[in-house]
């Protein structure tokens, strides 16, 4: 009986879904393309421009993210990754607010009208006037999670893959235009026209090393989906939740709209503020660190000192957001449709 | 009792919506639920359904509590709610079939008889149909189960004359085979042509519960008399209502002699008498009629 709810739910979801997918395939393939210009042609560039004023790639970093940049950096991931590698590069293609957004979207705007826009329809009594126990319908949603969000995880893989298989080999493009040291000359960077004279000399770079940090392994995306997966159900669990004891879609939707910007921005803003640092903890997003499971760089965040396992956290607190639905929707009153 | 409610009450806080309501409903049997708005009549049906849980009281189906025992109550109704809802893209045959699943039945063979008969193209998406239609799709799959309860919440509404009289004919037909009907509505009329009982609400509270013929046989008197008459004689049938002085207004379904032997004993001015009905009980108790 429950599979029979989540067939029509899944049929009911189908655009929405794969619209949400193909949003999410394409950004990262465009993620992909934006990661090669960036190290083929604009790294090399601002590198050559940089030592013309006696500067490192790495000083100009360090002048561009600080300040109100740092806001940037803290979103695309801090100081954990190094911009001129092409997988860190392409990790911030999980952590992109854009990203977020699409997955915040899926998530709140489905399970915030799962149940509370059923009664608000009044199609809520229609299925309750058969002999379907209240637990089948939050079950029937909890299995339409266990397959979209694998689904979504899947579009955001394939899109890792296609956007691998379209820029690799990354091809490092010295840039042209450029003169000789010691002549003056005057460079153009989009707006802005530069008098340069004279250069520091670089070291060349080994060529295995720029391979490596040149390298596309798509594959290693793979345990960042678990992550994707893990606050996809979370903000899901919880969205519902709220769902299982409202009885109006918008509403439902404006909490948990709100709820999930709050901790967005408490998450950011922890980064750069010493004093939100304490809350970060408090937020879903501390936990959504597919970055470092991407990279290889461990599976937990420290609170108070101690590593805590995200995934777990992720999962727990969608399994207790479900847990609470169950409770509140086999208890409470179905009212009258709106 | 295929339908068993006892002192049956729903609280929001201090307000009572229902009040103690008792009642019963047999196999083959259509029971009519009548009263005006806010009168308790919807949250009655609702709690039936378990769509509520009672504040006090319970409500069986089948011997299985509407709320404790839902999902197996249900099993025995067929529900048409007042505020029609459907499932907008689907098509009158998807509908059906997908609550026919949901009920574990397959879907009637003569379904598409049952379509004809009230002219719905059921392979038509239900966003694209009218009111009256949409509800005539509702009627289809709360009639195609052959549930032996079968609720229905003002189901007449938005129906165009013939298409409610082949609703009351569908009615008559049900019981004909032992379905319970429970029919909720605001027309008095509709309710004296399909229903045996009737059960009046009026503020939540069940005011009136009777069978229609007994109303058919029972009169409405009202005598004035040119000075105050002697006490009402306690006679059986007879329920004195507020009227006014050297006035009386009465109920009585008893054998007539006996009240007119009473009231030629008196000095009576003026005399009138009419049937009783339907439309007199409920002007009764809801001081107006439909």
């Amino acid at each position: 009986m429950t599979w029979i709810l989540v067939r029509k739910l899944l049929w009911d979801l189908r655009w929405p879904l794969l619209v949400i997918a193909l949003l999410l395939l394409a950004f990262q393939v465009l993620w992909a393309v934006i990661t090669a210009r960036v190290l083929g042609e604009l790294a090399p560039f601002f590198t050559r421009l940089a030592s013309f004023g006696g500067f490192t790639r790495q000083d100009i970093e360090a002048q561009v993210f600080s300040g109100p940049g740092q806001l940037v950096k803290s979103i695309i991931g801090g100081d954990a990754i190094q911009l001129d590698h092409a997988m860190d590069m392409l990790s911030i293609g999980y952590v992109h607010p854009l990203v977020q957004l699409i997955l915040c979207i899926w998530a709140i705007g489905r399970a915030a009208g799962a149940i509370s826009g059923e009664v608000e329809r009044g199609t809520m009594e229609l299925l309750l006037a058969q002999p379907l126990a209240r637990y089948r319908v939050v079950m029937a949603h909890l299995l339409v999670d266990c397959v979209a969000i694998p689904a979504l995880c899947l579009a955001l893989l394939v899109g890792n893959f296609v956007g691998a298989s379209v820029i690799t080999p990354i091809r490092i493009q010295e840039p042209a235009g450029f003169k000789t040291p010691d002549a003056l000359y005057s460079v153009e960077v989009g707006l802005f026209k530069f008098e340069m004279k004279g250069a520091i000399v670089l070291p060349p770079e080994d060529e295995e090393y720029i391979a490596e940090r040149l390298a596309v392994r798509p594959w290693e995306f793979a345990p960042g989906l678990a992550l994707v997966a893990g606050l996809l159900f979370a903000i899901s669990g919880a969205t519902m939740w709220l769902s299982a004891a409202g009885r109006s879609r918008m509403r439902v939707l404006g909490v948990a709209i709100l709820v999930a910007l709050v901790m967005f921005l408490v998450n950011v803003l922890g980064q750069m503020w010493d004093v939100m640092a304490p809350l970060r903890p408090l937020t879903l997003f501390y936990y959504y660190n597919a970055q470092a499971a991407v990279l290889g760089q461990g599976w937990t965040v420290p609170v108070a000192g101690l590593p805590v396992p995200t995934l777990p956290v992720l999962v727990g607190v969608g399994v207790l957001g479900y847990a609470m639905a169950f409770r509140i929707f086999t208890r409470r009153d179905l009212p009258a449709p709106l | 009792m295929l339908l068993q409610t006892r002192d049956l009450t729903k609280l929001y806080g201090t307000y009572r919506a229902l009040d103690a309501l008792t009642l019963a409903v047999e196999p083959g049997e259509v029971l009519g639920l009548l009263g005006p708005n806010g009168s308790g009549k919807t949250t009655a049906l609702r709690l039936m359904l378990g769509f509520l849980q009672p504040s006090a009281g319970t409500a069986t189906i089948a011997g299985h509590d509407c709320w404790r025992d839902g999902v197996a109550a249900r099993q025995h109704v067929a529900y048409l709610p007042g505020e029609l809802r459907l499932y907008e893209t689907m098509t009158g045959r998807q509908l059906v079939r997908f609550l026919s699943e949901l009920r574990g039945q397959p879907v009637r063979e003569d379904l598409e008889a049952l379509a004809r008969r009230f002219d719905i193209d059921v392979d038509r998406p239900l966003t694209t149909l009218s009111s009256g239609m949409k509800r005539k799709v509702a009627l289809l799959q709360v009639l195609a189960p052959r549930a032996p309860l079968v609720v229905m919440d003002e189901p007449t509404n938005a129906l165009d004359p013939t298409m409610r009289e082949a609703l009351l004919e569908q009615v008559r037909l049900a019981r004909g085979r032992g379905q319970a009907v429970l029919f909720s509505s605001h027309v008095l009329a509709e309710v004296e042509a399909v229903c045996d009982r009737v059960a009046i609400l009026n503020r939540g509270r069940l005011v009136h519960l009777g069978r229609l013929t007994d109303l058919a046989e029972g009169r409405l008197v009202v005598a004035r008399f040119d000075r105050q008459p002697e006490a009402v004689p306690a006679l059986a049938g007879l329920t004195v209502l507020p009227g006014e002085p050297h006035a009386l207004k009465l109920e009585y379904t008893g054998p007539l002699p006996a009240l007119l032997d009473w009231l030629s004993r008196q000095p009576l001015r003026e005399l009138r008498m009419e049937p009783l009905g339907l439309r007199g009980v409920y002007a009764r108790h809801h001081g107006a009629e439909e």
